[in-house]
């Protein structure tokens, strides 16, 4: 408070983001645009996938060969479809100005829209994970759990990097294709990761097997969730 | 600035003219053949080299990127452009030498190996940030844009080396032949002749495209001085 | 004299685009509880002005001092008591009202956000719309529910950037009784207009810009707007370069 008694601030980290995320998901809520696009876009990349590597094959090379690689790039490209999206929102109304002039830190909008992208993506996978089971005929259920681990940890680094480089990709206006361009690249440690994981998880091998590779999820998670705190603000502002 | 970047190619010029042809010579008459190999192999002085330059030129990116959010000055964006195009540049020539080293040492033009992969990578990341910053609408828009992609590149190289080197196995394909045993001394010497040559024939390029940066940036500012008197 | 600092208190504010001057060494300054208009020709820089106060833009160089607090050091509570009213809605077109006036009360720590945000549309005469989603709304409405968005958190400066512009008259009408009654609460106002005799009706001073510059200011009480259109007129003239004869 100040002293003549007038608040002097707006909310804090936490509930900033909180807010932020809320809203990001109780517009997705209304509208279902967003989830409705990567869910239809993952399901043709699954069929297509389907089509370029028969049954036939997949049984003769192992689940553990082929399906891990599949599944990731589906989701990436799908998720890209979602980051775009999280901040068309934005500037439809220019509401991105409006946060900017709210007393909150810019970090925590970072936080909050990479907690509502993660939560979309986290949906995602419920759906196209268990229908992958299906289109290629493996028993999901029997490794579920580290599943889940595998899934959870690589996709909170694909959100931070999502919500980071959706950000820098509307900022210069060219939507999905530019966003595609930047991610893949940056992400090439964390896609490696992924599939390497997967790969052991479906193996059956379990995750002590693939520990390093959850080191460098981890890591990286780290990483840029520090780097994107301190970098959104540059990213968005004016 | 522009002085000391004038008088700094003008001292670099000669000097990287000379170290040129020496290694040049060094590399074709006074370097051994490589006994597995052969003469082929001789691109190896080029080629590790222009490796090397290509990770320090990120370095300088993530100093110049880091520099201009810092503080703002357009220096440290004219440094940071200059960095992400001659990386590109040695990049490109570390992607065009290794193959051409690869098909008659290998019999292929390509091979997904750790370090080319990683090299490939690192093209892709460098052509990004150089796409960014020009489809930015504006100035300093682009030069904040391209920062923040700097810094999100420059610390992910390790990491996409690290990973990249763990994907193809524990024991990476002897590319640098003469690493696993100690180099003959002429091999020693042409090797790290040529590294100092690529290293000032950077200085030179370096300082040679930010002062043209600088340049440009002066007449951009002049014409819309003149076309703003008119509005 | 009172002693509680300006409202705002600018000095010397410069803004380059590249090497063009949008806004040039302008000084002003405007108490606490006055309300100032903004006039000038387009491109006169008056929105980046704004923009610039409102910290929605840096300035190159030069100071801002809003109720004697630096951007530089306590942006946070600066904005905490500014609010900001522009043609763009700053709403998001999915959301409810309710939700739209929610989000951004929580954003401002403004206590019990939800009753808040419902008292603040039945003031705006909004209630009976509060859960339809804003792209639903006519111009009108919308204008309220983003001006009901600017005021939710009680801000004490109001920055405004030509605020009738696209209205029709009956929603002038209410936003012009909405601003009166923020002028008798006594807080402060800058508003961006090209309407000369609104705004000068609803101001204590009057400021004047062209290419950039300040080039003059004054009391509106008393004002007629004719005059002032002519005898700006006549000061454009002066402030023109030599040779330069387009109206």
């Amino acid at each position: 408070m100040s002293s003549s008694g007038y608040p002097d601030a707006g909310a804090g980290f936490l509930n900033t983001a909180v807010a932020v995320a809320r809203k990001d998901l109780r517009i997705e809520w209304r509208t279902l645009e967003s989830l409705s696009s990567m869910v239809l876009f993952a399901l043709i990349v699954l069929v297509v996938f389907n089509f370029a590597f028969d049954l036939a094959t997949i049984r003769e090379l192992g689940v553990g060969k082929l399906v891990p690689g599949v599944l990731w790039t589906t989701l990436a490209f799908a998720g890209i479809v979602g980051f775009a999206r999280s901040f068309q929102i934005e500037s439809r109304s220019d509401a991105m100005t409006a946060l900017l002039l709210a007393p909150v830190d810019r970090g925590a909008l970072f936080a909050g829209k990479t907690f509502a992208n993660l939560a979309a993506l986290v949906t995602l996978e419920l759906v196209v994970v268990p229908l992958s089971a299906v289109f290629f005929d493996y028993d999901l259920l029997a490794v579920a759990g580290p599943t889940a681990i595998v899934l959870a940890l690589h996709t909170l680094g694909i959100a931070e990097l999502g919500t980071l480089l959706g950000a820098i990709a509307s900022r210069v206006g060219r939507g999905e294709a530019l966003l595609a361009t930047l991610l893949f690249p940056v992400a090439t440690p964390l896609f490696i990761s992924a599939v390497k994981c997967t790969a052991a998880v479906l193996d059956g091998g379990g995750l002590a097997s693939a520990s390093k590779w959850l080191l460098i999820a981890v890591g990286f998670d780290l990483l840029y969730l520090f780097v994107g705190l301190a970098t959104f603000e540059y990213v968005v502002e004016e | 600035m522009d002085g000391f970047l004038r008088r700094a190619a003008i001292v670099l010029l000669p000097i990287a003219m000379v170290m040129m042809l020496a290694a040049i010579w060094m590399v074709f008459a006074y370097v051994p053949d490589e006994r597995v190999m052969g003469p082929v192999q001789r691109i190896f002085y080029f080629h590790v080299p222009a490796a090397i330059i290509t990770f320090f030129s990120v370095f300088v990116l993530l100093a110049g990127s880091i520099g201009y959010l810092w503080t703002r000055h357009t220096a440290w964006d004219q440094l940071s452009r200059a960095a992400t195009e001659i990386g590109l540049l040695f990049c490109t020539i570390v992607l065009i030498t290794g193959p051409i080293w690869a098909k008659p040492a290998w019999g292929t033009w390509w091979t997904w190996e750790a370090r080319l992969t990683t090299t490939l990578v690192l093209w892709l990341l460098l052509a990004a940030c150089m796409m960014v910053r020009a489809y930015a609408d504006n100035r300093d828009l682009g030069a904040r844009l391209a920062s923040v992609l700097g810094i999100i590149a420059a610390l992910d190289v390790p990491i996409i080396y690290k990973a990249v080197d763990w994907w193809r196995g524990q024991h990476p394909v002897v590319f640098k032949a003469g690493e696993k045993t100690p180099l003959e001394p002429r091999m020693l010497r042409t090797f790290l002749f040529c590294m100092a040559t690529f290293f000032v024939f950077y200085g030179l390029l370096l300082a040679i495209r930010v002062a043209i940066v600088r340049l440009e940036d002066r007449c951009q500012a002049l014409v819309e001085a003149s076309s703003g008197d008119r509005a | 004299m009172s002693d509680r600092p300006p409202a705002v208190a600018a000095e010397d504010l410069t803004r380059r685009f590249g090497s063009r001057v949008a806004v040039d060494r302008v000084t002003f300054r405007v108490e606490p509880g006055e309300s100032v208009a903004l006039f000038g020709s387009n491109g006169a820089g008056k929105t980046t002005l704004l923009r610039i106060l409102s910290s929605a833009l840096r300035a190159s160089s030069g100071a801002i001092r809003i109720d004697g607090l630096d951007y530089r050091e306590d942006a946070v509570a600066i904005r905490r008591r500014i609010g900001v009213i522009s043609h763009s809605s700053y709403l998001y077109g999915d959301l409810s009202a309710l939700d739209n006036l929610e989000f951004f009360a929580r954003l401002y720590a403004v206590p019990d956000a939800r009753e808040a945000a419902g008292r603040m549309l039945a003031a705006m005469e909004l209630d009976e719309r509060a859960d339809d989603a804003a792209k639903t709304f006519s111009r009108g409405m919308t204008q309220r529910l983003s001006i009901a968005r600017s005021l939710i958190h009680d801000p004490r400066i109001v920055f405004l950037d030509e605020p009738f512009s696209g209205l029709d008259p009956h929603a002038a009408v209410v936003l012009r009784a909405a601003l009166d009654r923020l002028r008798a609460e006594g807080r402060t106002l800058v508003m961006v207009t090209h309407d000369l005799p609104q705004g000068l009706a609803m101001s204590d001073r009057w400021l004047l810009m062209e290419r950039g510059r300040l080039i003059d200011q004054g009391r509106s009480a008393g004002v007629d707007a004719r005059d002032f259109e002519n005898e700006r007129f006549r000061i454009r003239r002066r402030a023109a370069p030599a040779g330069d004869t387009a109206p």
